[in-house]
C-alpha cells in the first residue's frame, strides 16, 4: 500500500542548533533473569527537542516500554540501566539516586500509562491523588492544589470538575480515567511527556478523543511528546519523527513523512504493509511478517531481523555482521546493510 | 447435506437482560432484538466497542448464556429449545476460540494432551485414532509432534493461539466462534494467525462468527459485517456495503476514529474532494 | 444492598443454630455418662436412673435440644454440677479475664504482623523477608500450650522477667473496683497505677503466647497482599508522579494490605479461641478457656455447651462486623458507579 500520496503533518522539529531537552546516548538496560541476562534496551541514542512529537514504534518485546521506564528510572527489578547517558537540559539522570530521580519524575518528565483502569488507586478519591501529585513538586496548600486540579481536569475535558474531583476512580469510565491521568502527568508542567501505549486499552472512538486531547495539550503547552506505540496509525496522526525499535535497538530513525513515504529498513516496510485501512481494503490475505521476534537474552552477531527479512534471509552478511547506523540522503538513520534510498523508494 | 449459501446459523430477535429481582426497572437490557444470518462457509464479522453486546451474542450462540427470548437456529435446529444432553452433542459442532489463549490452555497439561482432551470429552474411544487426529490438526496449524510434548508456557502468544485453534478444530466443527482471537497479539503475529484462519476456512469449509473490535481485521476476514452498538445491530450487510457505502452514523464514527485513517479523511475533506462527512 | 444484608443475617442465625445443635448432639454422644459422674462411683443403678430422669437425659435427643434452647432464650444457661454454680454466673465471672487476654492478643498480633511484614516488604533486602517467613512458619507449627510452657519455664521461672502462673494479679494485690471487669482498664479508671502495672505484667506473657499463632498467619497474609499491591500499576503511576518510596508505600500500598486483613478477622477469632483454651490453663488464667478445659475433663456438659454457643455467636458477630467494615472501607462497594 502506498502512502506517498497522503498529505502529512508538517514536520516541526525545532532548529537543530537549539539544545535538545532530552539527549539519550548509548542507553542500555538489562534484566537479570535466571535463564540469562535479557538485554532489553541496547545502545539507544536519540534527542528530543522542545515541542517535538517523537514516536517510538515497536512490537511487544522490542524493549520500548523498558526504554520508557529507563528514562524515568523506574525499570522494575531485576532490570536496571547498565550503561549510557540520559541528559535532561544538561543534567545527567543515569546514576542519580532515587530521591534525585523523584524530583525529575512528574516535574520534568510526565508519564501516561497504558491501562487507565489500573493506574489509579481505587481506595482514594481522584482529588486526593491529584492534590498529592501537585504537592510533591509545588509548595502550595491543599486548597490551592485542589483548585489547580479542578482547572486541569476542566482542561482535559472533565465536566463539572468541582464535583467530580471528589469521586473515586471506579466512578469514571476508562476514557475519562485516561484524561485524568493525562491531567496529572502535565500537572507540574513537565518539559517532556512520555505516553506508553496510552490508548491501547481503550475503544476506538475513545482512543480518537484521547489522541486529540494529547495533541491539543502538546500544542498549547509546548512540551515534547514521546509516544510509545505499536500502532503506526497513531504515529501518522500525531508524531513528526519516528524511531522504529526492534530487538532493543532503533533500526530506523527518521521523520514521520520519510517513514511513511520511503521506509528504508525492511522491518519498517513490513510494519507499514500491516497497516490496513478498513475503508479501502478488500477481504483477503493479510501481509504477514514470518517468524517471531528474537530472544533478547541472546546477543546475536548479525542483524536480529535477518531471519524474518526478505533480504537478510539470503544474505550471509546479515547473519554474521551487525549493521551499524548509517545516514541516508533522506536524513533517515538506518541499521541495515542493504537499506538505501532506492529500496526506500521501492516500498 | 445442505448447500452453500443456505444459512448455517440464524439468529432472530435475540433479547437478553441482566439484573437482580423480577422488577424490570433493575434490569439492564444487553441485547435488543438481535437478528442476523450466517451462511455456510462464510465469515460474519460482529463489530463493536466494549459493551456493545457482541460478546454476549457469542455467548448466547455458544449456549453459555441463556437468552430471554429469540431464536438461535443452527443447521435447522433451534438451540434455545434443546435439552442439556442434546446441546452437549450439538456443542461438538460449534467451537470457540478466545481472546486470551493463556486462559483457555491449562498450564499443567502438554499441548498434545490439551488438543486431545475435547476428543476424550466427546467420547472418541480409539486412542490410536485420537492421536492421529491430534497430530493431523496440530500439523495443520504448524505445531510439530515434538513441540506438542511441551507445556503451553514454552510457546509464544501466537503459537498458543494456534494451539487454541487446533483444540477447537480437532472435533471437526461446522461453526467456529472467534472471540477477538488476535487482539492480544502483535501486528506481525496477528497476520500469521489471521491468514491461518482464512486458509483453514477455505480448506475445511468452516463457518466463522468473528467477534472483533478492529475494523481493519474485520474487513480483511469477513464476507458480511454486522455493526453492534448498545445491544442493537445498527448496520449490517456485505463487507463492501458496510465499509464503502456506510449508512449508519455510528459505523461512520467508528471508521473515522481509526488512527491514521482519520487524519487522511480530514486531509481529504480539507482538500475539498473527500467523501462527505454526514453523520458526524 | 438490603437483600444482601438479610441474606447474611439469615446465614448468621443458621450458623448459630447449626453450631449449637451440632455441639449438643456431639456432647451427648461422647462416651461416659454425666449422671454417673455426678452421682459418684458408689451410686446404685436406681439412683443413676432417677438422676438421668431428673436431668432429662432419658428423653429423645431433639426434645432435649428443644428444651435446652428454650431455657437459653429465658436466659438460663443451665447448672454447672462440678462447681455448683449456674453457668450464667460462671460466664459473667470468667468472661472479662478472657476478654482482656483476647483483646491484648489481637492488638499484639495485628501490631506485630503489620510492623514486621511491612518492614520486610518495604526493605529491598532479602533477609528480612526470609527471617519473617521462617519465624512465621515456626510460630504456625508450634502448639500454643507448648510455647506457653516453654515461655513460663524460661522467662518466668529461669529469668524471673514475668510472674509465674498465678493468674491476673500477684497474691495480695487487691482487685480494682469493677467497671469493665478488665483489670488494666479498671485500675487506670481508679488511678491505681501500681495495680495497673501488676495487671499488665501478668497479662503480657500469656497474651503474647496466644498472639503467636494469629501473628504468624496475619503476617503472611499481610506480606503477600503488600507484595501483590506493590506490583499494581497505580503504584508505578504514583512513583512516576514523583512520590518517593515511603509515601507511596504508606498511602497507596499499606491501606490495601490492611483492608485485606479484615476478611481474616473470623479466622483470627477462631485461632484466638483455640489458642486461649490450654494457654489459660497453663498460666492459671481465670478465664473461660481454663474453665472450659476443666469442664471438658469433668464432662460438665452445661458449661461446655454454653461456651460453644457463646463462641458461635461471637464468631458470627465478628464475621458480620468484618463484612460491614470491609464494605464501608472500600469505596468500590460503598459508592456506586456514576
Amino acid at each position: 500500500m502506498s502512502h506517498a500520496s497522503l498529505p502529512l503533518l508538517s514536520p516541526r522539529p525545532a532548529s537543530p542548533d537549539e539544545a535538545p531537552v532530552l539527549a539519550v546516548r548509548g542507553l542500555r538496560t538489562d534484566f537479570e533473569a535466571r535463564t540469562g541476562t535479557v538485554h532489553a534496551v541496547r545502545d539507544v541514542t536519540f534527542d528530543v527537542r522542545k515541542g517535538q512529537r517523537l514516536a517510538i514504534v515497536g512490537e511487544s518485546g522490542s524493549g520500548k516500554s523498558a526504554l520508557a521506564m529507563s528514562l524515568v528510572g523506574l525499570v522494575p527489578p531485576p532490570g536496571r540501566v547498565v550503561g549510557g547517558s540520559i541528559s535532561l537540559n544538561g543534567k545527567e539522570l543515569v546514576g542519580l539516586d532515587d530521591n534525585g530521580m523523584s524530583q525529575v519524575r512528574g516535574r520534568d518528565i510526565g508519564l501516561v500509562f497504558q491501562d487507565p483502569m489500573a493506574a489509579l488507586d481505587p481506595l482514594r478519591t481522584i482529588g486526593s491523588q491529584f492534590v498529592e501529585t501537585i504537592r510533591v513538586h509545588q509548595d502550595v496548600s491543599v486548597r490551592t492544589a485542589r483548585k489547580m486540579a479542578c482547572e486541569l481536569l476542566a482542561e482535559v475535558g472533565v465536566n463539572d470538575p468541582a464535583r467530580r474531583i471528589a469521586d473515586y476512580p471506579h466512578q469514571y469510565s476508562g476514557g475519562m480515567r485516561q484524561r485524568v491521568l493525562i491531567a496529572m502527568a502535565i500537572a507540574n508542567d513537565p518539559a517532556v511527556v512520555i505516553a506508553d501505549e496510552p490508548t491501547t486499552a481503550l475503544d476506538v472512538t475513545t482512543q480518537a478523543q484521547v489522541l486529540d486531547l494529547l495533541a491539543k495539550i502538546c500544542d498549547e503547552r509546548g512540551n515534547a511528546l514521546i509516544m510509545i506505540t505499536h500502532n503506526l496509525g497513531i504515529v501518522e496522526e500525531l508524531c513528526d519523527s519516528v524511531n522504529v525499535m526492534y530487538a532493543g535497538r532503533f533500526v530506523e530513525s527518521t521523520s514521520a513523512r520519510s517513514l511513511f513515504e520511503t521506509p528504508a529498513h525492511p522491518y519498517s516496510q513490513a510494519l507499514l504493509d500491516c497497516v490496513i485501512d478498513p475503508a479501502t481494503t478488500r477481504r483477503g490475505a493479510m501481509p504477514a511478517i514470518p517468524g517471531s521476534p528474537p530472544d533478547l537474552s541472546v546477543d546475536e552477531p548479525g542483524c536480529p531481523f535477518a531471519p524474518r527479512c526478505p533480504i537478510g534471509r539470503n544474505e550471509p552478511r546479515c547473519a554474521t555482521e551487525r549493521p551499524e547506523p548509517r545516514t541516508l540522503s533522506t536524513g533517515a538513520v538506518v541499521r541495515c546493510h542493504f537499506a538505501s534510498d532506492i529500496t526506500g523508494g521501492e516500498a | 447435506m445442505s448447500t452453500a449459501h443456505e444459512p448455517l446459523l440464524k439468529v432472530e430477535k435475540l433479547n437478553k437482560s441482566y439484573g437482580r429481582g423480577m422488577s424490570t426497572k433493575n434490569r439492564v437490557q444487553i441485547l435488543h432484538d438481535v437478528s442476523f444470518e450466517l451462511r455456510r462457509g462464510q465469515t460474519l464479522g460482529l463489530v463493536g466497542e466494549s459493551g456493545s453486546g457482541k460478546s454476549t451474542t457469542a455467548s448466547c450462540v455458544m449456549g453459555l448464556t441463556g437468552a430471554d427470548s429469540g431464536l438461535i437456529e443452527f443447521d435447522g435446529v433451534d438451540l434455545t429449545k434443546l435439552k442439556k444432553a442434546e446441546m452437549r452433542r450439538m456443542r461438538r459442532r460449534i467451537q470457540m476460540v478466545f481472546q486470551d489463549p493463556n486462559g483457555s490452555l491449562d498450564p499443567r497439561f502438554t499441548v498434545a494432551d490439551l488438543v486431545e482432551e475435547p476428543l476424550i470429552i466427546h467420547g472418541a474411544s480409539d486412542s490410536a485414532e485420537r492421536s492421529r487426529r491430534v497430530e493431523e490438526v496440530l500439523d495443520r496449524v504448524g505445531i510439530t509432534v515434538k513441540q506438542a510434548q511441551r507445556y503451553p508456557f514454552a510457546f509464544s502468544g501466537g503459537q498458543r493461539q494456534r494451539i487454541a485453534i487446533a483444540r477447537a478444530l480437532v472435533l471437526k466443527p461446522d461453526l467456529v466462534v472467534l472471540d477477538e482471537p488476535v487482539s492480544a497479539l502483535d501486528v506481525s503475529i496477528q497476520a500469521q494467525v489471521l491468514n491461518l484462519l482464512s486458509d483453514l476456512q477455505d480448506e475445511l469449509g468452516l463457518t466463522y462468527l468473528f467477534i472483533v473490535h478492529d475494523l481493519a481485521v474485520a474487513r480483511l476476514m469477513s464476507h458480511d459485517i454486522a455493526v453492534m452498538n448498545g445491544g442493537r445491530i445498527v448496520e449490517a450487510g456485505t463487507s463492501t456495503e458496510v465499509f464503502e457505502n456506510t449508512s449508519h452514523p455510528y459505523t461512520r464514527a467508528l471508521l473515522d476514529a481509526v488512527p491514521g485513517a482519520r487524519r487522511r479523511a480530514k486531509a481529504l475533506a480539507a482538500a475539498g474532494d473527500g467523501p462527505s462527512q454526514e453523520g458526524l | 444492598m438490603l437483600s444482601t444484608i438479610l441474606k447474611k443475617l439469615g446465614v448468621s442465625v443458621a450458623t448459630i443454630f447449626g453450631a449449637s445443635l451440632f455441639a449438643f448432639i456431639l456432647l451427648r454422644k461422647v462416651p461416659g455418662d454425666p449422671a454417673r459422674a455426678i452421682a459418684g462411683d458408689t451410686a446404685t443403678p436406681e439412683t443413676i436412673a432417677a438422676l438421668r430422669k431428673s436431668m432429662g437425659l432419658d428423653e429423645n435427643i431433639l426434645v432435649q435440644y428443644g428444651k435446652y434452647m428454650e431455657s437459653i432464650f429465658r436466659g438460663d444457661f443451665g447448672f454447672s454440677y462440678s462447681t455448683g454454680t449456674p453457668v450464667g454466673t460462671l460466664l459473667s465471672q470468667r468472661l472479662p479475664a478472657t476478654l482482656e487476654l483476647g483483646l491484648l492478643s489481637v492488638i499484639i498480633a495485628i501490631g506485630a504482623a503489620v510492623l514486621t511484614a511491612g518492614m520486610a516488604v518495604y526493605s529491598r533486602r532479602r533477609w528480612p523477608d526470609k527471617a519473617l517467613r521462617i519465624s512465621s512458619s515456626l510460630a504456625m507449627g508450634s502448639p500454643p500450650f507448648w510455647i506457653a510452657l516453654l515461655a513460663l519455664m524460661v522467662l518466668s521461672i529461669q529469668f524471673g522477667i514475668f510472674p509465674g502462673p498465678e493468674g491476673r494479679l500477684s497474691p495480695g494485690v487487691i482487685k480494682p473496683p469493677a467497671v469493665t471487669g478488665l483489670f488494666t482498664i479498671d485500675s487506670l479508671l481508679a488511678g491505681q497505677w501500681a495495680t495497673f502495672g501488676n495487671a499488665l505484667w501478668h497479662l503480657v506473657l500469656p497474651a503474647a503466647v496466644v498472639a503467636l499463632g494469629p501473628f504468624a498467619f496475619l503476617s503472611r497474609l499481610y506480606r503477600n497482599q503488600l507484595r501483590g499491591t506493590l506490583r499494581e500499576t497505580f503504584v508505578t503511576v504514583a512513583r512516576s508522579h514523583g512520590l518517593r518510596r515511603f509515601p507511596v508505600f504508606n498511602r497507596h500500598v499499606a491501606p490495601h494490605g490492611l483492608l485485606s486483613l479484615l476478611p481474616a478477622a473470623s479466622l483470627l477469632f477462631a485461632d484466638l479461641l483455640a489458642g486461649s483454651l490450654l494457654v489459660e490453663k497453663v498460666f492459671g488464667w481465670p478465664g473461660v478457656g481454663s474453665m472450659t478445659a476443666d469442664a471438658i475433663i469433668q464432662k460438665d456438659f452445661a458449661v461446655v455447651q454454653a461456651v460453644l454457643l457463646l463462641a458461635a455467636i461471637l464468631y458470627v458477630v465478628v464475621t458480620l462486623l468484618a463484612d460491614v467494615l470491609m464494605a464501608a472501607a472500600d469505596p468500590r462497594t460503598r459508592v456506586g458507579a456514576r
